[in-house]
């Protein structure tokens, strides 16, 4: 499905991480591999170090303490925000939304929208597409997209499938009406089919939680899990990767009727360093021009990978200029997204810890 | 076939591979090795299979038999 939005920017991005970061090294003896194997898997994969949430801490309260940031430093007026958008799979409570309780902590107007979604790896993609099509009504000048993930909670520590690439952040990115021209091309596909390769089978309402599901079983590949864990048919995700996503990115070309070279940066979701490589290889596009850093410092933290990616890489460069950008994210759902847009001139562009 | 098997070589990390043999009968295999053959499947031949596809087969020269095959 492509969408095409007109006069509209993102004016911030402010990534919030954990201060706690733990080593690859240091969680070897949790996994069933041999050391040498574990650092084939390092070298590969491209695993270093990733942020981890202190126990308790939740993606709510890393929104609030990135607003609570941008309010303070006057980067964000509490009454501009028309809408507030929150992007997650780990939310605070089945019920409200995290959105409506964010809205609330902070006594917003009440002239405003909160509204929850439910995504991951496209998460930023998703939430972008929402904002700029709310910015498309006349009332709503202002959209606060919030994207966090704490996936730590929900990830067993003796799976080196997931546990070494997975990591904890949050990310508010302003949206927002450009006074002068411009046009933003995006499209995004859906494949429900594919639901339950990234899955966590129990805690919702087809499976409740109880000491059953709580049990850790091991699978062939002698990782440890129980179905209160996320899990990853690790294989067939790569493959829809692969296939999907070069196909998307020459469309997204297509609409925008651009070539690759046009693109200045490609800023990916970060599933990990292997993958991006291929990706890169595939799209015939030079490694350089797609960075891959954010696993090895960070971990990922789904739909909070391509913000955490620009202001890591691109922090002040986006800030005293203007660059154009291919963003695009890929997995649960699934779900494949991508956006091409000039970002630039940013009011802050940055990373701070909580 | 010799092209292959080369490959298969370096992703196992073995010399002098014996093909009569299943993939999951060397140690050395595991999801990492199973991967790489996937994004190896993909980028040189084009082919697109599951690990546990890879896993089956009889023995690694059927794999390569089926891999060329389908060329």
């Amino acid at each position: 499905m492509d969408f095409l939005f007109k006069d509209k920017k993102i004016s911030g991005i402010l990534t919030i991480l954990p201060q706690q970061s733990v080593k690859f090294e240091d969680e070897i003896e949790n996994y069933s591999f041999s050391p040498t194997k574990c650092m084939k898997l390092k070298l590969a994969m491209g695993y270093k170090e990733h942020r981890i949430a202190k126990r308790g801490q939740t993606s709510l309260d890393f929104c609030e303490a990135g607003l609570k940031y941008l309010f303070e430093n006057n980067l964000l007026e509490k009454d501009d925000i028309d809408a507030l958008l929150f992007v997650s799979q780990t939310p605070e409570y089945f019920m409200p939304c995290t959105s409506n309780l964010i809205q609330g902590h902070f006594g917003l107007k009440h002239d405003v929208l909160c509204m929850d979604i439910n995504q991951g790896c496209a998460g930023f993609e998703v939430g972008l597409i929402q904002a700029f099509m709310l910015l498309d009504q006349p009332c709503i000048n202002k959209v606060a997209l919030m994207n966090a993930d704490i996936l730590s909670a929900k990830v067993s520590k003796r799976d080196r499938n997931s546990w070494p690439l997975i990591g904890d952040a949050a990310s508010i990115t302003i949206v927002e009406k450009l006074g002068e021209p411009n046009i933003i091309h995006a499209n995004i596909k859906m494949d429900g089919t594919g639901a339950l390769a990234i899955n966590i089978p129990a805690g919702g309402f087809r499976m409740p939680c109880t000491d059953e599901t709580a049990e850790m079983v091991e699978d062939e590949a002698g990782n440890f899990r129980s179905k209160d864990n996320l899990v990853m048919q690790g294989d067939a995700v790569f493959n829809f990767v692969l296939r999907e996503v070069p196909p998307m990115i020459e469309h997204l070309f297509e609409q925008a009727n651009i070539t690759k070279d046009d693109v200045d940066w490609y800023m990916f979701h970060q599933p990990n360093k292997f993958m991006l490589n291929k990706l890169a290889d595939k799209l015939e596009v030079p490694r350089e021009k797609m960075p891959s850093n954010i696993v090895e410092n960070f971990g990922n933290a789904s739909g909070v990978t391509v913000p955490t990616n620009i202001s890591y890489n691109l922090g002040d460069e986006l800030v005293n200029g203007s660059k154009k950008l291919c963003m695009a994210g890929f997995g649960v759902g699934l779900t494949w997204a991508s956006i091409y847009m000039e970002v630039g001139n940013l009011s802050f562009n940055k990373i701070i810890e909580f | 076939m010799e092209e292959l098997i080369s490959k298969i070589e370096e992703i196992l990390e073995v010399e002098g591979l014996d093909i009569t043999k299943k993939f999951t009968d060397y140690d050395e295999w595991d999801s990492l090795c199973s991967l790489s053959i996937l994004a190896m499947l993909d980028s040189d031949y084009h082919i697109t299979m599951t690990g546990k596809e890879v896993a089956s087969f009889d023995s690694i020269e059927i794999f390569c038999k089926e891999v060329l095959s389908r060329q």
